[in-house]
């Protein structure tokens, strides 16, 4: 008894259920595919935020739609309503797509802004790179001016050489001189932008005048050596100063060895050779 | 409430083109929906969309020509759909187009910022 009671609840429910579902309006594709659309994009912020407008159209044209289905309105009118709503959530759903690459344009522009600056640092430290490497080249220059015992002066470089070079009042250079002159030469052809003055200086004994004339024999000597072993004569500037500027005492032998002397003075590296003020 | 209303309005336009399409007289001729629909062609045409999307801009010129012919013919409730489905045909190649160039322009800066990468890379 109590069984059958269901089975009537059950039928009548089913069959509520039925009538139910036969008064739902009939399906249409175009509209399915609009709701679809729609539905797929109603809450992508992207879209939201670029094709707002577009979005609202396709609602109201989607609800059109739906209105003129439940209705049983003319197929021609309701499928009119679901394409313009299906393109207009279409449209939408590119503009938002179009947000998304925009902001990616917007994230590579700003990489591209630093990796500019990197490049630009980069630049920089090649000047650094090359900086340093003339830096280096100044101290091999410097170093290599050591081992001739050059000193720097406020004339420049200057190589002095003892009274070694010569004979006492001779200006004929002795065979160990011809040497050190050698290493000289090797030096300015190291160095093809350098240039070099030779001056020449004696002690105060004797005249005057044929000091004078013996340090500039002495510098000529200098200059014939460099020029016989391949250097431009033009590189070498000759000067005698006789018993001017002397370095040491002329009371003493010791004082008037220091001060028969011929000195190289080498130019900077645009071949300028500071003048020795008088 | 907004549905509400909105329902109202379809509704009312729903009366409208009933009312019009029960009358013999073919109402007003779509002025306004071609010029609309034709503006829509001009900006596609703009957006490059002859190059991005040639068969959805075709479509839509074609359905403006149709109408034109529909107009000529007065069968103006035909002509209005299709310049309105135009319109939307239009916006739809230029939205496209749109997002093709923003996706090359996306490519085209990848590869500049690869190319960049290599250059510091090779100078350091």
């Amino acid at each position: 008894m109590k069984k059958r009671n269901i089975t009537l609840g059950v039928a009548v429910g089913l069959s509520v259920m039925i009538s139910g579902c036969a008064s739902t309006p009939p399906e249409n594709a175009m509209v399915t595919e609009a709701r679809a659309s729609y539905a797929k994009i109603k809450n992508d912020p992207d879209v939201a935020r670029s094709g707002n407008r577009q979005l609202r159209n396709a609602r109201d044209e989607l609800q059109r739609a739906e209105y003129l289905l439940e209705e049983g309105k003319d197929t021609v009118r309701i499928e009119h309503a679901a394409y313009l709503a299906n393109r207009h959530a279409e449209i939408a759903n590119e503009q938002g797509q179009r947000a998304r690459l925009q902001k990616q344009i917007d994230s590579a522009e700003e990489r591209r802004r630093v990796l500019m600056l990197e490049q630009r640092s980069s630049e920089a430290q090649r000047a650094q790179m090359e900086a340093e490497q003339a830096r280096r080249e100044a101290e091999m220059l410097r170093k290599q001016m050591e081992e001739l015992q050059a000193e720097r002066t406020d004339r420049g470089m200057v190589l002095t050489l003892g009274d070694v070079l010569f004979d006492l009042n001779k200006a004929d250079l002795k065979a160990s001189g011809e040497q050190t002159i050698a290493r000289l030469t090797q030096f300015m052809k190291e160095y093809e932008e350098r240039r070099v003055r030779v001056e020449g200086y004696t002690d105060s004994t004797g005249d005057e005048s044929y000091n004078q004339q013996l340090s500039e024999r002495r510098a000529q000597a200098v200059r014939d050596e460099l020029v016989a072993q391949g250097i431009d004569r033009r590189r070498v500037e000759v000067r005698g100063f006789g018993e001017q500027y002397p370095v040491a005492s002329n009371d003493t032998d010791l004082g008037r060895q220091q001060n028969r002397r011929v000195e190289i003075v080498i130019s900077d590296k645009d071949g300028n050779i500071e003048t020795r003020g008088n | 409430m907004i549905k509400h209303k909105s329902k109202l309005y379809t509704a009312g336009i729903a009366g409208i083109a009933l009312t019009l399409s029960g009358c013999a007289s073919p109402g007003k001729p779509p002025t306004a929906e071609l010029q609309s629909a034709e503006n829509s062609l001009q900006q596609a045409v703009a957006a490059d969309a002859r190059e991005f999307e040639p068969i959805l801009l075709n479509d839509a010129q074609n359905k403006v020509a149709d109408a034109k012919k529909m107009i000529d013919q007065e069968k103006y409730t035909q002509a209005e759909r299709l310049l309105e489905q135009a319109e939307v045909d239009a916006q739809l190649a230029a939205a496209r187009a749109d997002t093709a160039k923003a996706k090359q322009a996306v490519e085209e800066i990848n590869r500049n910022i690869e190319s960049m990468r290599k250059q510091i890379n090779q100078s350091q």
